[in-house]
């Protein structure tokens, strides 16, 4: 117990320093491996602390990192093998959770099933509510239900740990540590370490959590997750459950084996996506993992298919997955993980439905994988067959790991690229097994591949007809190893052979041209039977289960699933995967180093094992990509080649350009689904996690409820809750949902405040902190008295800027909230209100109401009472009490005032022309009218003195008439003047009549 | 039970044949909903749904149009009379709107049906103020007022047009005025004002009269607001000369706005009318009028603030210091003028400094100097102010004009050519 709960306080602590992660998390993962069970519930409070440090963590990252502890784990043993698989399960599962959405009610359902129900229902409704704010809690019930399920599992976790070499687990798990973002990574590699001893189990454990959570629980653990990045891969295995119990009701027989391979792999990856979460769950998955496991595999692989599938092709495929094999399903949440995390935007290249294609195979060997580690592990699971092929298969398996390994690291960066290949490959495959399916993606993919495959040189360009080629491409999509290729070279041979024989090379066609059952290769059976997918030949073990379910999922899955949402949802993923990339372009580039030697750091033993597997994976995955025909696959043999050459993709106009159009899709899907705003990811900062979840969130929302009436949303969950720590930021009117990680909480908006209200700059610019500070308040709806303060510290600047509509805008601010109850400067600005209302609307009514509304209290305030002598002084126009309440205002009743100033100057000089005969001396008018600066005290002739010329000016430029008498004193002629008098036209004057909006007015009036 | 299933179907048949026969003044007592409790029919009808939960089979012998009427009409009753007021509010806001009664009404050719209308635009006004009641007593938005006025909206656009609904347009936006002097938006009388004044299908003398004095008793509280007190008084008079004599207490609602404005005029109400129609709280503001004492004036005002501020004459009161002043300048005058009339028209300022010390007004000399400006700008006053001497000289005609019912001469901030044109008439 202890040891773990360390090792997770070192994830954490590591994860706030992303760098330092690494070191940490290779001990954490250690830890955590002895500990994993005990530690949940520490594990969630301090998750719930970390998690916004977590933010940082991508989801990305963690697919990386699967692939890559994936690899090693295959070469050095079955054992680690199982640990790959399980990675690549735990991707599953995250992708799931961020499908999960959709099937949140069948997940609580079938969560209660599995577990007690009162667990699943609870952790549902907390996820539900409290996407961002609650998921603290949220998480705690998550991790009590889990520790509930540790127990459980308990007995059968240890063994399974015990079962697992530890230190090869530990490498994977510090591959992928080093992989992902150094505080994403330490919870990923500490996840996977303790994945891997009680590895099956905790997915299975976490994939059941989610379930109860349903889609929402995943989010939950996101958050804290966060903290641990074993709790990462956990949430995401969570989250896969929910989709696996929606679309597969029968969890058991493919939970195991899926969730096995869930755990391990993918699960990193995709945990950080789902969140953090996982970290909890692991601790507690583990425990509760052996029991899950038996029932649960299953649902982590539909769920994986659903995620990976978006759309509803994704699902059909899954289906298909999910009768074929259990492993399969791994496998495919493999991949699925590998396209989330890389990026959306695979899917909706290659097609929703093609990732699942390439998944399925993928998965395939992944499955294998899985069996293997689950086999051991779950005894009781069905997996025993799996566990053969899986050792035969691991060597396939481990192909397709490392491609995809490759990608998973690439994803932020490049990930496109060589996912979407993958993909492209599975789904061709796919598609040539089963057209039904995959008709639209492999289509899409057969033409994308076309480009590719020529290199391969059965045929030459120009020389046949392009739906050949395709097709050839198809037939070579399929391969999955060399001797398979080879096979499908010679039969291809012959094909074209006979046809231009036959004079049907060019009439043929091929685009719908069956492709000829491949050989199947020693690894290859496994093979096939996943790439046929489980329907078509089930698979051996599973297939009697599954078939029958996966076969109604197929029918529902379509149907329950929007394809609307489920691109949403992708473009959701997509943008969460790429921005991260654009923006943290640079960290990958880091993280990418850290990876490399951070499996020297965690684990010494695992060095020695993981490098050599690595190398070995590169080989073959480059060798199917080569077949594949991709450009980058000469690359891909060098990783740095790789990455840079995945960077460039990344960066290049028309990656951009699809970025934007997703982006775009996606923006209008929230629109439509009438979502806030809050929750667009936007450019992912270090504190991105908060971002991702409330996406994530708002996704499986989305999903679940395409047809969700808007009012049954609780708005409340969807508030943005800010991460961003800087103190100063630019005013920016959103046009969007507003980003967490730009938006500051109030801690560091109260600084904010601080800074402006010392800041020595001039108005404009504090005009525009305060905005966006008042908008950072808006968007997390603050209201407090924070709130009353900004809004009263930028009344007042506005005030002394004379800017009007401004401070307009925080007077009517200032009395909802004043009317709220939230303590103030009230009767001040109840006093400026006044002013306001007499000095410049001149609303009878207003005033009126607003002088009903002071109290007695309020009325012996010295600013109110100011305001009311003021009002009383212009009621009835008396010049002399204006100008003495003028210069004794308080505060800045005088800004007000100043703007009435000339108004009563005038009015007040007419009056005297009228009333005063024959001459009114100037002296007595630059008095009373205020012109002095001093109080009008008779004696202070020194004084009045240079307000006289002021005065005399002013007269003259209202057309006064002044005349000098003999003592040389100026003179007003009132008989004239009162025929003379006019208001000049004020040299302000704009077109708008506003001359508060008149920039350089504005300019020169801002101190 | 059978007892309370008949008196249902007794209402049911009622209405229903208030309806096929056209008869408004059958039907109107039957949709008089917030009057149940003093009607015994639909006291005994809410008391009888209250037991008889299954009435809505009983709306099945209505036909299917006064089936919709009825069932919210009855569900409103029940509301009511359990005292759930929004309920009852927005059962009775279906059962009149556009898709039930309103509907009809709009069907009816003839005007039969006013006098039911006329019940549902009060009963709507009437049960909106009690749920908004309702709900700030929990705590949440009053906005059911705010609907009625909408709807009521409806109801006006219903009536307005030609034929002989169009009489009860005047009822439906005294109505109006009601809810939105009560809401505080009176800026929303504009629009049907404007309508009723100008649209030619309305013959103002054509309104019923109770109705039109309500609406010059609303018209002229605008003007009030907005300090055009000769369109106030001519709006006030009319309704006073017009309204019942008989009904006091809107005698008395219409006088609390005619005596502002009638003094702001110049002219003062006798004491005993003030005494007859309660409005006491005006006696001392007419005395410090009468006796030119500033220091009454303030005193009143501060006394009454809160009900002055409330009925909105505040200010208009507060505006009358100005005749105190003059008041007062015209006593000094007078006295002086009978110690020495050759020279009465010459008031010195600190006379007039200390008269106003003996009124505890402490005012300085350049303060009363200002105020002898404004009344000298104010016509109140003729003559000039002589700053060198401090010394008011006053016109040897008529120093101090009447106004007369004339408003003192213009707000203070009325522009140059105003005063000039004032002058002349002057």
């Amino acid at each position: 117990m202890t040891s773990r709960a360390d090792g997770y306080s070192m994830a954490l602590e590591s994860s706030s320093l992303e760098r330092q992660q690494i070191a940490d998390a290779g001990q954490g993962h250690i830890s955590l491996y002895a500990s994993a069970p005990p530690g949940h519930q520490p594990w969630t409070s301090a998750a719930g602390t970390a998690a916004g440090e977590w933010s940082s963590y991508r989801i990305d990252n963690c697919t990386v990192e699967n692939g890559i502890p994936s690899i090693s784990s295959y070469h050095d043993d079955q054992q680690t093998k199982s640990t790959a698989s399980f990675q690549d399960g735990a991707n599953v599962t995250s992708r799931t959770s961020s499908l999960s959405s959709i099937g949140v009610s069948n997940a609580s359902h079938d969560y209660s099933a599995y577990y007690s129900s009162q667990n699943s229902s609870d952790p549902y409704a907390y996820s539900y509510q409290g996407h961002y704010y609650g998921y603290q809690q949220s998480s705690n019930d998550s991790s009590h239900q889990q520790v509930g399920a540790v127990q459980n599992t308990g007995a059968p976790y240890q063994p399974l740990s015990s079962f697992q070499n530890a230190s090869s687990y530990v490498g994977p798990t510090s591959y992928s540590s080093t992989y992902y973002n150094p505080g994403d990574y330490q919870t990923t590699a500490g996840y996977q370490p303790a994945a891997a001893p009680g590895y099956q189990i905790g997915d299975y454990n976490h994939q059941t959590n989610s379930w109860s959570d349903g889609n929402y629980a995943p989010h939950h653990y996101s958050v804290y997750t966060p903290d641990a990045n074993s709790g990462q891969s956990n949430s995401g295995v969570t989250v896969d459950p929910s989709h696996y119990q929606q679309q597969y009701t029968q969890w058991s027989g493919y939970y195991t084996q899926t969730a096995s391979a869930s755990i391990c792999p993918p699960g990193t990856e995709h945990v950080p996506r789902t969140s953090a979460s996982a970290e909890h769950p692991v601790p507690d998955f583990n425990g509760g993992y052996p029991v899950v496991n038996s029932q649960p595999p299953p649902p982590g692989t539909t769920s994986w298919r659903r995620d990976s599938v978006f759309s509803s092709q994704g699902a059909n495929d899954v289906a298909g997955y999910g009768q074929s094999n259990g492993w399969q399903n791994g496998p495919l949440v493999f991949a699925n993980n590998h396209h989330a995390s890389q990026t959306h935007s695979h899917f909706q290249k290659s097609l929703d439905s093609t990732p699942i294609p390439g998944v399925s195979m993928e998965e395939q060997a992944n499955t294998v994988y899985t069996n293997q580690s689950t086999a051991p592990f779950l005894s009781t699971n069905q997996v025993p067959q799996n566990f053969q092929q899986t050792s035969q298969a691991v060597s396939i398996l481990d192909t397709v790991r490392v491609s995809k390994m490759q990608i998973p690291t690439n994803p932020r960066i490049a990930t496109n690229l060589s996912v979407p290949k993958m993909d492209k490959e599975g789904s061709m495959a796919d598609a040539a097994s089963k057209p039904a399916y995959i008709s639209v993606p492999s289509s899409m993919l057969n033409n994308k591949v076309s480009s590719h495959d020529p290199a391969e040189g059965i045929m030459k360009q120009g020389t046949f007809p392009p739906s050949l080629r395709a097709y050839v491409e198809r037939s070579f999509a399929r391969c999955k190893d060399d001797a398979q290729r080879l096979s499908n070279q010679n039969m291809m041979k012959e094909i074209i052979t006979n046809a231009s024989a036959d004079g049907t090379l060019f009439t043929r066609d091929w685009d719908t041209e069956p492709l000829f059952p491949l050989p199947a290769t020693s690894l290859d059976a496994v093979h096939k039977d996943s790439v046929h997918r489980l329907k078509r030949s089930p698979s051996r073990r599973t297939k009697s289960r599954w078939e029958p379910i996966a076969e109604e999922k197929m029918v529902e899955k379509p149907a329950s699933v929007n394809h609307r949402s489920a691109e949403d949802m992708g473009f959701n993923h997509f943008k969460v995967a790429e921005k991260p990339e654009v923006a943290k372009y640079e960290n990958k580039v880091n993280d990418w180093s850290n990876m490399k030697f951070l499996p020297s750091q965690q684990a010494v033993a695992n060095k020695s094992i993981h490098r050599p597997p690595k190398k070995q994976r590169f080989g073959d995955r480059g060798a199917t990509e080569n077949r594949d025909g991709s450009s980058d696959s000469e690359k891909e043999q060098d990783l740095t080649k790789y990455y840079s050459s995945a960077m460039a993709l990344a960066n290049s106009p028309e990656e951009r350009k699809r970025r934007e159009h997703r982006h775009k899709r996606f923006e209008k899907g929230q629109e439509r689904q009438g979502e806030p705003k809050n929750y667009q990811p936007r450019g992912f900062r270090a504190g991105g996690l908060y971002n991702r979840r409330p996406s994530l969130s708002l996704l499986s929302k989305y999903e679940e409820g395409s047809g969700q009436a808007v009012e049954d949303i609780d708005w409340d969950s969807f508030t943005v809750k800010g991460t961003c720590q800087e103190i100063e930021k630019r005013y920016l009117r959103l046009t969007s949902a507003p980003d967490p990680a730009t938006v500051r909480p109030e801690e560091v908006l109260e600084k904010a405040l601080v800074m402006v209200q010392s800041s020595p700059k001039n108005y404009l610019y504090k005009c525009d902190q305060l905005k966006s500070i008042r908008q950072d308040l808006t968007v997390q709806r603050i209201h407090n008295e924070l709130t009353v303060k900004v809004y009263e510290t930028h009344a007042r600047l506005a005030l002394e800027a004379g800017d009007m509509p401004e401070y307009n805008q925080c007077q009517s601010q200032l009395k909802s909230l004043y009317s709220e109850g939230i303590k103030g400067c009230h009767y001040e600005f109840s006093a400026y209100n006044m002013l306001c209302v007499i000095l410049h609307s001149s609303n009878n009514r207003e005033l009126l109401s607003s002088m009903a509304r002071l109290s007695a209290e309020a009325k012996k305030d010295e600013a109110v009472k100011h305001a009311l002598a003021v009002r009383a002084a212009v009621t009835s126009g008396n010049y002399v009490s204006f100008f003495r309440l003028y210069k004794k205002a308080p505060n800045l009743s005088t800004c007000l005032m100043d703007l009435y100033v000339e108004k009563m100057r005038f009015e007040a000089i007419k009056c005297m022309s009228k009333s005063y005969r024959p001459i009114v001396p100037i002296t007595f008018i630059a008095l009373v009218l205020g012109f002095s600066r001093a109080l009008p005290t008779e004696e202070d002739e020194g004084k009045e003195s240079d307000g006289l010329e002021d005065c005399e000016e002013w007269l003259r430029v209202h057309g006064a008439v002044i005349t000098v008498d003999n003592n040389g004193e100026s003179q007003l002629d009132a008989k004239a003047t009162s025929s003379s008098l006019y208001m000049p036209e004020p040299e302000d004057a704009v077109a708008h009549g506003d001359s508060n909006l008149a920039v350089d007015d504005f300019f020169t009036r801002a101190p | 039970m059978g007892d309370a299933h008949r008196k249902v179907g007794d209402y049911v048949r009622r209405f229903s044949d208030a309806v096929l026969s056209q008869e408004g003044s059958s039907l109107s007592p039957l949709l008089a909903v917030s009057s149940s409790s003093s009607s015994p029919p639909l006291l005994s009808v809410a008391d009888a749904l209250a037991a008889a939960q299954d009435w809505g089979r009983l709306l099945k012998q209505a036909d299917a149009q006064l089936g919709e009427i009825l069932s919210h009409l009855l569900r409103a009753i029940h509301s009511f009379r359990s005292g759930r007021f929004v309920e009852a509010y927005n059962a009775f806001e279906r059962s009149a709107n556009s898709s039930a009664f309103l509907q009809e009404f709009r069907n009816w050719e003839s005007a039969w049906a006013l006098d039911p209308l006329y019940t549902i635009a009060y009963e709507i006004r009437i049960l909106a103020e009690k749920a908004d009641w309702e709900l700030s007593s929990h705590g949440k938005n009053p906005e059911k007022l705010k609907a009625a006025g909408s709807f009521l909206m409806k109801v006006f656009g219903a009536l307005a047009g030609k034929g002989p609904k169009r009489v009860g347009a005047l009822y439906v936006t005294c109505q109006l005025f009601k809810i939105y002097f009560k809401l505080g938006t009176v800026h929303l009388c504009r629009s049907v004002i404007r309508s009723i004044e100008t649209a030619r299908i309305f013959d103002f003398e054509e309104f019923p009269l109770r109705d039109k004095v309500t609406y010059m008793y609303y018209t002229g509280r605008l003007e009030v607001y907005n300090e055009n007190f000769l369109a106030a008084d001519q709006k006030l008079m009319y309704a006073l000369s017009h309204c019942d004599v008989r009904r006091e207490a809107n005698i008395r609602m219409i006088l609390k706005y005619l005596v502002p404005v009638k003094l702001s005029l110049g002219i003062l109400p006798k004491t005993r009318l003030l005494e007859k129609y309660n409005l006491v709280e005006y006696a001392s503001v007419v005395q410090a009028l009468k006796r030119g004492d500033v220091r009454l004036l303030r005193h009143a005002l501060l006394d009454h603030e809160d009900r002055f501020l409330r009925s909105g004459v505040y200010l208009v009161l507060e505006k009358l210091e100005l005749q105190v002043y003059q008041r007062l300048m015209k006593k000094i005058y007078i006295l002086q003028k009978q110690k020495d009339p050759s020279k009465a028209h010459q008031v010195k300022l600190e006379v007039v400094v200390k008269a106003l010390r003996w009124l505890e007004m402490d005012m300085d000399i350049d303060e009363v100097e200002c105020m002898m400006a404004i009344l000298i700008y104010k016509n109140l006053m003729k003559g000039y102010f002589a700053h060198k001497s401090k010394v008011v000289v006053l016109s040897k005609q008529d120093p101090f004009p009447k106004l007369n019912g004339r408003p003192e001469s213009g707000r203070m901030l009325s522009g140059m050519l105003e005063v000039r044109s004032k002058r002349q008439v002057v």
